[in-house]
């Protein structure tokens, strides 16, 4: 099967302070349509740097991105961002927010609105079409950003850590509502976290990244049925192999922010909370 | 106080105020759209921003009054010498807010914009002009204090008929009561403005901008 979005030996580095950072080094993978693949890694591995360019936001200092084969060189409206901040524009109502990228594409009013209205309603948000985003609280606003790039009917589906910022019950919501408007949509998502309960309950694979500069270190296969529960044993075995490879990844970044050497997490013992990487027990 | 009272309710007192309202009225609404538009003009066009730029900062930085002088070689001491010191010394702090607001949309926002593809000049009127919008109100607040301010210098010295003029007036035949209530209109009048017009307006658009 072609691969829907192929990333071929990426690097990226950046000039900072005379020297050069290497951001990420020879990324490598492919996505197949319609999957649901996670990027997970420690801060600064760069996974928000690739969603930057696979969107087009950005260059790659080497390599390639392409999807359905056309190589990728600025943002294009089949691939569209769900950022940590849900970047709505603050002058425009819901409604006015949703039919956004109708608008840039054209679309005549009334079809507009009407599709607008309709993602909306699929993100349980009726009764707010009017409302302005200060209105809103976080986990609606974000709501309103996946309603106004689905509207405009993406063939990828890009997330920056899109729940992070929301409390674990919101979180839990709207991961369930994102399983299931992917289900009806049937897009190619590429979902960046560092949590790992998140990817796992989630993803058809998992790309775990080391940190700076990145590579990709393993990929997961999921291969459990959705709806996933959390006390699967499938599941939690697979959470703490990840779990371990990663706290190796989250040990080095610790250790050049704070000088020292932080001890992993034993594979085998209760793991404390602050190093479960939201696996909140 | 009865004597302030008298003078307010005076006929001089309302044809003054009359007349110097009129005038703020045209010369604002000059500052408003002369301003707005060379402040989109420079924030669009950085060519016109590297060259005439810090002529809008210079203009903003001489007061008001400094004006009276050359508008009055342009124009006598008549009203249109008046509205065009309140162009000069007001239209500049249009320019420079409007300016920097477009070029301070919150680099999100334009990340999201791009992707939406939203480009040229769909970009700049939907995105970059609403985003620059609280600055934008931030800078006519300012113009409005800075014309007024222009307007009286502008009426004391040319003696066009107004509350400047007046009050030059007044100081002259030594009626010091007119003279005080005459500065406590200006003064009421320039805060009656700016808090229940500009203020309210400031308010609502920071609220809904997500700025308080």
């Amino acid at each position: 099967m072609a691969a829907h979005v192929e990333v071929q030996h990426v690097c990226r580095r950046f000039a900072h302070n005379s020297a050069t950072v290497e951001v990420l080094q020879d990324i490598t993978f492919a996505i197949a349509k319609g999957e649901f693949v996670c990027l997970l890694g420690p801060s600064g591995c760069g996974k928000s740097t690739l969603v930057n360019l696979i969107a087009g936001l950005d260059q790659p200092s080497s390599g390639a991105i392409r999807i359905d084969g056309r190589l990728v060189e600025r943002p294009g409206t089949d691939r569209l961002v769900v950022f940590q901040e849900a970047a709505l524009f603050p002058w425009l109502t819901v409604l006015g927010n949703v039919e956004f990228g109708l608008k840039m594409a054209g679309v005549p009013s009334a079809e507009r609105r009407e599709r607008a209205l309709q993602f909306i309603k699929l993100v349980h948000l009726s009764k707010f079409t009017h409302a302005y985003p200060f209105q809103l609280s976080g986990g609606m606003k974000q709501r309103v950003a996946i309603a106004r790039v689905l509207a405009m009917h993406p063939a990828i589906l890009l997330m920056d850590e899109p729940f992070g910022a929301l409390d674990a019950q919101t979180r839990g919501l709207l991961q369930d509502e994102l399983l299931e408007l992917w289900r009806q949509m049937q897009i190619t998502i590429v979902f960046v976290t560092h949590n790992v309960r998140e990817a796992t309950g989630l993803a058809d694979r998992v790309l775990e990244m080391t940190a700076r500069p990145g590579r990709i270190k393993h990929v997961y296969a999921v291969g459990l049925p959705r709806p996933r529960l959390a006390t699967d044993p499938h599941l939690v075995a697979l959470q703490r192999r990840i779990l371990s490879s990663l706290g190796e990844e989250v040990a080095k970044v610790s250790t050049e922010e704070y000088g020292e050497t932080v001890p992993l997490p034993s594979d085998l013992a209760p793991v404390p909370v602050d190093r479960t990487l939201g696996m909140h027990i | 106080m009865a004597v302030l009272g008298a003078n307010f309710a005076s006929g001089e007192f309302r044809t003054a105020l009359a007349g110097s309202l009129r005038r703020m009225a045209i010369g604002y609404s000059l500052v408003m759209g002369l301003g707005v538009l060379g402040g989109l003009a420079l924030g669009r066009f950085r060519v016109l921003d590297e060259c005439l730029g810090s002529v809008a900062v210079a203009f903003h930085a001489i007061p008001g009054a400094a004006w009276v002088p050359l508008a009055m070689l342009w124009f006598g001491a008549t009203e249109q010498a008046v509205i065009v010191t309140i162009l000069l010394g007001a239209t500049g702090i249009v320019i420079v807010e409007t300016n920097a607001g477009i070029r301070h949309v919150p680099p999100l926002l334009v990340r999201a914009a791009r992707t939406m593809g939203a480009r040229g000049i769909k970009f700049f009127w939907h995105v970059v002009v609403p985003a620059a919008i609280p600055q934008i109100v931030n800078g006519l607040r300012l113009a409005w204090a800075f014309g007024w301010r222009a307007l009286m210098a502008g009426e004391l010295i040319t003696a066009v008929p107004g509350l400047g003029q007046l009050l030059s007036g007044v100081a002259k035949v030594g009626r010091l009561d007119a003279l005080v209530a005459l500065m406590l209109l200006m003064a009421v009048i320039g805060m009656a403005v700016d808090g229940l017009i500009f203020q309210q307006l400031e308010q609502r658009v920071r609220l809904r901008w997500g700025l308080a």
